[in-house]
């Protein structure tokens, strides 16, 4: 089952690709929130404790609701294009993604061979970090940036349940907090630059350098 | 007895604070000037003590076993504590003259004062340091307070220049001994000096760490392809803190090769062969050097090179004696190697303070606008001259005692190896023997020239502070006392170069010389040579006439005869390699014009390696400066290629 959701979580990052439009960006952040709680929540049908209920409640809160909400607000406020603004052609992108991916999911299965990763999680949560580091390579835009690193976030958490040994608590709990804090501060990053700039996109943060 | 050191430690760190905290910048410096040097005789005798009865224990602070095992207290750590302490006394007390002339700029003599005493505590730990990491803590302390204290005078340019050269080299070599102490504690797993050990049969890494560990001493200590920070650096400091540079903080080097030497056991052959022929090349060309400068501090900082060189021998010597385990070469090469590193940081101190004193009376430090100064300050020139004799190895001063020993070095080791030796030792004596010669030539051209004739430059008086006098006087004393009865210091030298001998049949001094006979002649001597002056003076009266007038009358004072003069035929015989340049223009005409001389004394390592290494990273990097204009994606971008590279290497590495 774990493995399935760790597919669909794939899926999505390849449709996170191709796509152009913000708002379809943020219903991805939405649908890969639930897919990451549902795969942290199979510890706790095995085990039924408490403690491993936590964090996929609070994941769930904070990247399915909270974080999609917040960059939803951004998007209305500042009023930027709903559109991303590639830098490289979405068919190369999405040529460049896949064959990362397959060299990532090629190399958890050689890997399995003699560690205890579980490949097919394994090599989903690294192509997540990879395509969310290639999302914020790719992108212009500030915002997208910021849902580049939500991605890249995702894989991290993924990571963490790949692995055989459990993440302490604690740790997840912290990279969630930091990550929110990230976009949080990019929120009013962003606020401050589209009071100065015309359109936040990276290209302006050039102009910060002394 | 550490209660000793943990007071002086501590009256260093309140002297440090007081000299922020108390407004008036004078009594600010007064109290500065009475703290640190009752400090710093707190910790002399905790030195002096511990030397005499070496403890049972080597630990300071028994106690406490962090700290304990931070330092140790061997004989190696408390001679060089004792340098450093006796070095520093007299530095200290000649701050007060010193910074007299800066009382305007209060701000910056605060943070030099504060930066001055961190330099003068992190030196003494560092000796001390049991502990690699501990040991580099305070390398670096040392390195960025003495950095801090170069910038007494920053806006000037020079000294801008000047300091970033010291600042950039030595960071360098910090960045050398964290390779060489990493490589030591992979190979023994532990950070503890005592625990060290590098053996030739780890293969690769020991030729490894042993480079780096040597590379990054000899760049502290000034060895001569690493020297070129040396002239730069003292010629612009505070002359007390180039004072501290010279006497201590290159002997810091000096000290790590020792704990270098006392890692590596069996000692290979070449260690030594190497260590002797890089310190025959720095001795005879550092002196080389130091005879074609104008500027009196860059002068004697070359002669801290020669210096170097003098102690580096005599540590190829003891090299020699431990690869072969002979013990009377042990003794000789390292105690000489010991014994001149103490000489030289007293005579180096006495030449340098006294330029101060020039400096602050005349404020250049040109040797050609000097002359004169016997005629207003002769009790001053007398110390000056003390000094001049001590470093050029002449008898009865300490610089000869300790040459002594490294020339009976060479003929010990002559007599006791056969083959090739004697040729060999043949060459390091008429080495060391030329180093002495053109020493002396370059001290009667700075005696002759700063001292004799007449003023130059009219300067209104000439003045000496009692203080001066008093840590002049003291250095001066040293000298002769250890120049007259070394057998004060050669006991403890014996006892610190007993940690490099094994075996039963220990050395020591008495053994090698008789030294009361020599303390005899000396004694002898300095009484004949001082009636032989009263007699003269009191029975001649003084002919006042123009210096090197040879009979012509209308002299002035620009007519006299010049330091450059004076040097140009020893100079010339090595012009090319030493990358000496001058323009004369001689008018050709029957009336006078104007005519010109300029001499230029550059650095064969500054001009021929470090300047065009330099410039190529500069243009190679300026070659990629594209990437840094670029926006936040590239930065990214490089992060994930760099991951990728490690990462691949790391899986290659692995698996095949």
């Amino acid at each position: 089952m774990e493995n399935v959701l760790s597919i669909l979580f794939c899926l999505t990052l390849l449709y996170l690709v191709v796509t152009s439009r913000i708002k379809t960006y943020v219903t991805i952040l939405r649908i890969q929130g639930v897919l990451l709680s549902l795969i942290m929540i199979f510890p706790f049908i095995e085990h039924l404790s408490v403690h491993l209920l936590i964090i996929p409640i609070v994941s769930l809160i904070v990247k399915a609701i909270i974080i999609p909400r917040f960059v939803n607000k951004i998007v209305i406020d500042l009023d930027v294009k709903r559109i991303v603004e590639p830098s490289i052609q979405p068919f190369n992108f999405l040529l460049l993604s896949v064959f990362s991916m397959s060299v990532l999911f090629v190399s958890a299965h050689v890997l399995s061979g003699f560690t205890t990763i579980e490949p097919i999680p394994f090599a989903s949560a690294f192509s997540a970090m990879i395509i969310g580091i290639f999302i914020i390579i790719f992108r212009k835009k500030l915002i997208i940036h910021v849902v580049g690193f939500l991605i890249l976030e995702n894989g991290i958490l993924l990571f963490g349940t790949s692995l055989s040994a459990e993440m302490p608590t604690i740790v997840e709990l912290g990279a969630l907090l930091d990550i929110f804090v990230v976009v949080f501060l990019m929120g009013i990053v962003i606020n401050r630059i589209s009071s100065t700039f015309a359109q936040p996109d990276v290209t302006a943060l050039g102009r910060l350098k002394d | 007895m550490e209660i000793l050191f943990l007071i002086g430690c501590s009256l260093i760190l309140i002297g440090a604070v007081l000299a922020v905290l108390v407004k008036p910048i004078q009594l600010a410096l007064r109290i500065y000037v009475g703290v640190l040097s009752a400090g710093l005789l707190f910790n002399l005798a905790f030195a002096l003590v511990n030397l005499v009865h070496l403890p049972a224990t080597p630990l300071l602070f028994p106690g406490f076993p962090v700290l304990s095992s931070f330092f140790r207290l061997d004989g190696l750590a408390l001679f060089f504590l004792l340098i450093i302490t006796s070095a520093a006394i007299p530095a200290i007390l000649s701050t007060l003259s010193y910074l007299n002339h800066y009382l305007h700029k209060a701000a910056a003599v605060r943070a030099f004062l504060v930066s001055f005493s961190l330099v003068l505590l992190s030196t003494q730990l560092l000796v001390l340091a049991n502990h690699a990491i501990v040991f580099l803590i305070f390398w670096e302390l040392m390195t960025l307070m003495a950095y801090l204290g170069l910038l007494l005078e920053k806006e000037k340019p020079e000294i801008q220049k000047g300091s970033f050269i010291y600042f950039a080299t030595t960071h360098f070599a910090t960045f050398c001994l964290y390779i060489f102490f990493f490589l030591l504690h992979s190979q023994s797993g532990s950070w503890l000096f005592s625990d060290f050990q590098l053996t030739q049969s780890s293969g690769m890494v020991f030729y490894v760490a042993f480079f780096f560990g040597f590379v990054g001493f000899a760049i502290k200590a000034g060895f001569m392809p690493f020297h070129f920070w040396l002239p730069h650096a003292h010629s612009i400091a505070p002359t007390v803190l180039s004072a501290f540079l010279s006497a201590v903080i290159i002997k810091t080097g000096i000290y790590g090769i020792f704990r270098m030497l006392e890692f590596c056991s069996p000692l290979p052959l070449w260690i030594g062969a190497g260590i002797l022929a890089i310190s025959l090349f720095s001795a005879i060309f550092g002196v080389w050097y130091a005879l074609a400068q104008h500027d009196i501090k860059k002068l004697l900082a070359y002669h801290s090179i020669e210096n170097i060189g003098i102690i580096g021998i005599g540590i190829g010597l003891g090299c020699l004696g431990i690869t072969y385990s002979i013990q009377p070469l042990i003794w000789l090469g390292l105690g000489g190697a010991l014994f001149h590193t103490f000489n030289h940081a007293i005579f180096k101190s006495l030449l340098f303070l006294g330029s101060g004193v020039i400096y602050s009376n005349l404020h250049t430090r040109n040797i050609e606008l000097m002359g004169g100064i016997v005629k207003s300050a002769p009790w001053f020139v007398g110390l000056f001259l003390i000094g001049s004799v001590a470093i050029s190895g002449l008898p009865p001063l300490n610089g000869f005692m300790s040459e002594f020993l490294i020339y009976r070095g060479f003929f010990e080791s002559a007599s006791i190896f056969g083959g090739y030796f004697p040729f060999f030792m043949l060459l390091m004596t008429v080495g060391l023997a030329f180093v002495g010669g053109l020493a002396l030539a370059c001290f009667t051209k700075i005696n002759s020239i700063m001292f004799l004739g007449n003023e130059r430059s009219p300067h209104l008086k000439f003045t000496v502070t009692g203080l001066d006098y008093l840590s002049l006087g003291l250095l001066a004393f040293v000298c002769l006392l250890f120049g007259i009865y070394p057998q004060i210091i050669l006991g403890p030298i014996s006892s610190v170069v007993a940690i490099f001998q094994s075996g039963e049949s220990a050395q020591t001094f008495s053994t090698f010389a008789q030294w009361n006979f020599i303390t005899g002649i000396f004694a002898a001597i300095i009484l004949l040579i001082s009636t032989l002056i009263i007699w003269k003076v009191s029975r001649t009266n003084q002919r006042k006439s123009a210096a090197w007038g040879c009979g012509y009358a209308g002299q002035t004072s620009r007519m006299q005869y010049t330091a450059s003069s004076y040097a140009d035929d020893i100079n010339g015989i090595a012009v090319s390699v030493l990358h000496l340049k001058s323009k004369v223009k001689i008018p050709e005409t029957i009336f006078p014009e104007t005519s010109r001389f300029h001499s230029h004394a550059g650095d064969f390592s500054e001009d021929g390696l470090v300047k065009p290494a330099y410039s190529w990273i500069i243009g190679k990097i300026t070659s990629v400066d594209f990437l840094s204009r670029t926006d936040i994606r590239f930065y990214i971008l490089f992060m994930l290629l760099t991951v990728l590279f490690y990462g691949g290497t790391a899986i290659l590495w692995t698996y095949l």
